[in-house]
């Protein structure tokens, strides 16, 4: 894998939705409602797309209500994209933000998604949207970052100029 | 111009750099600093500053011991906070050529500027990069 994928790779994960996390918030319910989703959550934190994109689709099919639905279609879109099947991938980005626009972690998958298929003004908007929607997130900024290292890549500069010097005080002498 | 007469070499590469991914650097010494440089250590471009695009400049100023260390190093001015870190940990990093026994200890504060800079890639160049 090579540093570019690698770095999309933990961009990724960071932008998976916990599920666990979410689920615990509720008083009623004692774990994760669908064990399926919860597992495949945790596998693709771990980078493991392999075991958590299965989980998931199996989650999915025992999905309680929307809520399950727009977790697993988000995750998939990662776990894809994480597989290299950036068609597929797409299709449940879409997938949650057709049922939800205001999701800025889909916005965020799938610019990485769009910039994988080349489509790079469509990327570009979604990190715009993204960042509309969070403005602090540390992980669209990552994303932003490989975006433009695509359309416009730098080199690093640094100038050292010893030009300048200055005299020193009295209390400054070295001894 | 006097400093201009004085302006001994550019190097391209010739820098030690601390940086993980090697910056291209460029150095610039002036004969108005008495004390020779001896080993430069180049500044690492922050991530997250190259990330978010951000250039910069800080002007770091240090006495140097007659060892050539230098020594009571402080960030003069600087338009970024997040280059001041790796500017001080590189001229922390530096040494300068040793006094001689009866070499008085010149009366100057030594300083160095780093600009930190982000220009545009050779499209060309950015073209025949594998894997892009």
């Amino acid at each position: 894998m090579d540093k570019r994928l690698l770095l999309l790779a933990i961009m990724l994960c960071a932008a998976i939705e916990a599920f666990a996390d979410s689920t615990s918030e509720s008083k009623t319910v004692i774990g994760p409602s669908n064990i399926d989703l919860y597992d495949g959550a945790n596998a693709l934190m771990a980078g493991n797309a392999e075991d958590g994109v299965p989980l998931t689709l199996q989650g999915l099919k025992t999905a309680q209500d929307q809520r399950e639905k727009k977790i697993g279609h988000a995750n998939l879109c990662a776990g894809y994209l994480l597989l290299g099947q950036a068609k597929t991938a797409l299709g449940h980005c879409n997938w949650v933000l057709d049922l939800d626009p205001y999701h800025w972690r889909t916005y965020n998958n799938r610019a990485l998604v769009y910039l994988r298929l080349g489509r790079l003004e469509e990327s570009e908007a979604d990190i715009k949207r993204g960042q509309e929607l969070n403005p602090r997130s540390e992980t669209l900024k990552e994303v932003k970052g490989i975006y433009l290292d695509e359309v416009a890549p730098v080199e690093e500069k640094i100038i050292i100029d010893d030009r300048r010097n200055e005299p020193l005080t009295p209390v400054e002498k070295p001894e | 111009m006097r400093q201009l007469i004085f302006i001994l070499f550019m190097l391209i590469t010739n820098v030690s750099g601390a940086a993980e991914s090697e910056s291209f650097v460029a150095r610039v010494i002036d004969s108005n600093n008495e004390r020779v440089p001896e080993h430069t250590v180049a500044p690492t471009y922050p991530r997250k500053a190259r990330r978010d695009r951000i250039e910069g400049e800080v002007r770091v100023c240090f006495e140097i011991d007659r060892q050539g260390r230098p020594r009571r190093v402080a960030v003069r001015n600087s338009t970024n906070r997040t280059f001041e870190k790796p500017s001080i940990k590189a001229v922390k990093a530096s040494t300068f050529r040793p006094l001689k026994k009866n070499e008085p200890v010149p009366q100057i504060k030594a300083c160095r500027t780093f600009i930190f800079t982000l220009q545009p890639l050779d499209e060309d160049e950015h073209q025949a990069e594998p894997g892009t």
